[in-house]
């Protein structure tokens, strides 16, 4: 069953059409690749999915539901959590607190709870505080939990973004080219986590880069985007061999 | 080695301690002048909390604080209210143009959002509070004289006792906002501040949290007002005006936006200042430049505000700062 659903979807910015007319879905469960080159249009699709802007045309479907005139904090309660390719971490918190700040996104205690400090604001503290530590030792990054996010190197803070994610307990997770500064090593470790994630958390993946390391290796199926248009979709071995798609990653020289 | 949370516990009953003692013993003209130190405080607490938790700005803190003057003013000597209903009354009125004030704040921010702030508070001084415009609110051409309230039975018209008044206000506002930092709130607003593009997409609604920051700010400093009105039992437009919300925001940077230590301490100055210049050769005309003088020192120096910059060193002194670990970036399995 397809959770989410992109249909004829496009964008434009002044001249440039960022997307058009780009049609695919996400079947629950799997980890799916969206790859093309810089200024292919792949951010501009994440943006759209998660609501920092609405598509020109098309619709976006989520779990059978239209997606239109529903903003960033709604798309994250029904389920859909992103990452972000130029890091968008909370820089001046800890590593703990960037966590914690998903945990309890949909708690429901407010101001007043905290401002007297109540009992539930306390156990509910401890809980987020717990739930938090735990997400950042499954993903190898329990030591640095007090240092603030900002001080990190990049390919830890690219682990926390990811941790800070699926601490919304997300059903569709969105990696914006997660593998991005990563050297070989690392983005093989990455892979490796990206599947137990899927398998301990039980959810789908769309995952973009515009590298192909990282995709051929964890994804089922790719979709390929150039231009703002898909030009080519299959199994990773299928796009590894398809003459369209090298053309427009190698241009004249292929 | 003594840690440094236990430190802070002690210096902060020390100086609780010292808050409650020391004006015991001073002249009731100064005992007044405490009083406005500490609601001083209540209003640099209100900057705290917009611009270091939330990295908003507002240049019409004491415009707020008008809100609960005026109204207490108008309830209490208008009306014959008690100061007991009329104070919520005020601060909820203070809270809500709070709000209204945040909305077009929404989309703005640095400079455009000063640039807001300004207008409303020359709104406030030119229009709202002007004798004309509105008497029923500003009192016309006779001021509002509020008298001091009563506590248990008490009278707090003595100067000492209402001046513990005005602290155990202070030190119940201080304890909110330190509640609210460390909580989940506190959480909230600093994620707003870091990134408003990541804490909408980590399921914040961006927006009511920067709208109820503004309500919050404009509470405390509503709240400040109220108390104001009492301890002057006068309320005049000129106390409110745009040039005392300026200075407001110059203190609160100078010790620290990020801190509440720095409310204590900028409430003092701010009062104090003025006084201690006129026994010099200068008079307290100069107050206003010398604050000027300190914040350009301070932004080149300790841009993070004074109190802030002593906190580290303290910290710094106590334990040499653990290096973190950053070379490990090697997967470790899930146990």
């Amino acid at each position: 069953m397809a959770l989410l659903e992109i249909t004829s979807v496009s964008k434009r910015f002044g001249g440039v059409q960022a997307l058009e007319d780009v049609t695919f879905e996400v079947r629950e469960g799997e980890i799916l690749g969206l790859i093309g080159p810089n200024g292919a249009g792949k951010t501009t699709m994440f943006n759209i999915v998660s609501g920092v802007f609405e598509a020109d045309q098309g619709h976006v479907r989520f779990r059978d539901q239209d997606l239109r005139g529903l903003r960033p904090h709604r798309r994250a309660r029904m389920g859909i959590a992103r990452t972000f390719q130029n890091l968008q971490l909370f820089q001046r918190m800890t590593v703990l607190e960037n966590l914690m700040v998903s945990v309890d996104a949909f708690a429901r205690r407010g101001l007043l709870a905290d401002a007297l400090r109540l009992p539930v604001a306390r156990f509910e503290e401890k809980r987020a505080d717990e739930r938090a530590q735990s997400l950042l030792y499954f993903l190898g990054i329990g030591h640095t939990a007090n240092t603030l996010a900002g001080d990190l190197p990049v390919g830890l803070q690219r682990r926390v973004e990811l941790g800070r994610a699926l601490a919304l307990r997300p059903t569709l997770l969105l990696l914006d080219e997660p593998a991005a500064g990563l050297d070989a090593r690392e983005t093989v470790d990455l892979a490796s986590t990206l599947r137990r994630i899927r398998d301990r958390f039980k959810l789908t993946m769309l995952l973009v880069d515009h590298d192909m390391a990282l995709v051929m290796r964890v994804c089922e199926h790719i979709y390929v985007l150039d231009f703002g248009r898909l030009i080519s979709e299959g199994a990773p071995e299928q796009i590894r061999e398809d003459a369209t798609v090298i053309r427009a990653y190698l241009g004249e020289a292929a | 080695m003594i840690s440094a949370a236990r430190l802070r516990r002690s210096l902060v009953l020390v100086g609780i301690a010292a808050a409650v003692v020391l004006p015991a013993r001073l002249s009731a003209f100064d005992q007044d002048q405490a009083a406005l130190a500490a609601i001083t405080g209540i209003l640099v607490i209100s900057v705290v909390l917009l611009s270091g938790y939330v990295g908003q700005i507002s240049f019409c803190q004491f415009s707020f604080a008008a809100i609960g003057a005026f109204t207490t003013g108008a309830l209490v000597d208008g009306h014959g209210w008690n100061f007991w209903l009329a104070m919520p009354v005020g601060v909820v009125a203070a809270a809500g143009v709070g709000v209204l004030v945040g909305i077009p704040a929404l989309r703005l921010t640095g400079l455009l959002l000063a640039v807001l702030t300004v207008a409303v508070a020359l709104f406030f001084d030119n229009f709202v509070l002007a004798t004309n415009t509105w008497p029923a609110f500003s009192g016309g051409s006779t001021q509002w004289h509020p008298h001091k309230p009563s506590l248990l039975g008490q009278q707090l018209t003595g100067e000492y006792s209402f001046y513990l008044f005005t602290l155990v206000v202070l030190l119940l506002v201080v304890a909110l906002v330190w509640n609210l930092r460390t909580g989940k709130v506190g959480r909230v607003l600093r994620a707003v501040r870091d990134s408003e593009l990541a804490a909408g997409t980590m399921g914040l609604n961006v927006t009511a949290w920067k709208l109820a920051a503004f309500g919050l700010s404009a509470a405390i400093a509503g709240l400040a007002g109220c108390l104001i009105a009492v301890a002057n039992e006068s309320v005049s437009a000129g106390s409110f005006d745009f040039l005392h919300s300026v200075q407001i925001i110059a203190i609160a940077t100078v010790w620290g936006v990020g801190s509440l230590a720095a409310a204590g301490l900028g409430g003092i100055f701010f009062v104090y200042g003025p006084e201690l210049l006129s026994k010099t050769p200068l008079s307290a005309k100069w107050f206003p430049l010398l604050v000027g003088a300190a914040l350009v020192v301070q932004l080149v120096y300790t841009p993070e505000g004074i109190v802030a910059k002593t906190q580290a060193d303290i910290a710094h002194l106590l334990h040499r700062r653990t290096r973190v670990p950053v070379a490990d970036t090697s997967m470790v399995e899930a146990a």
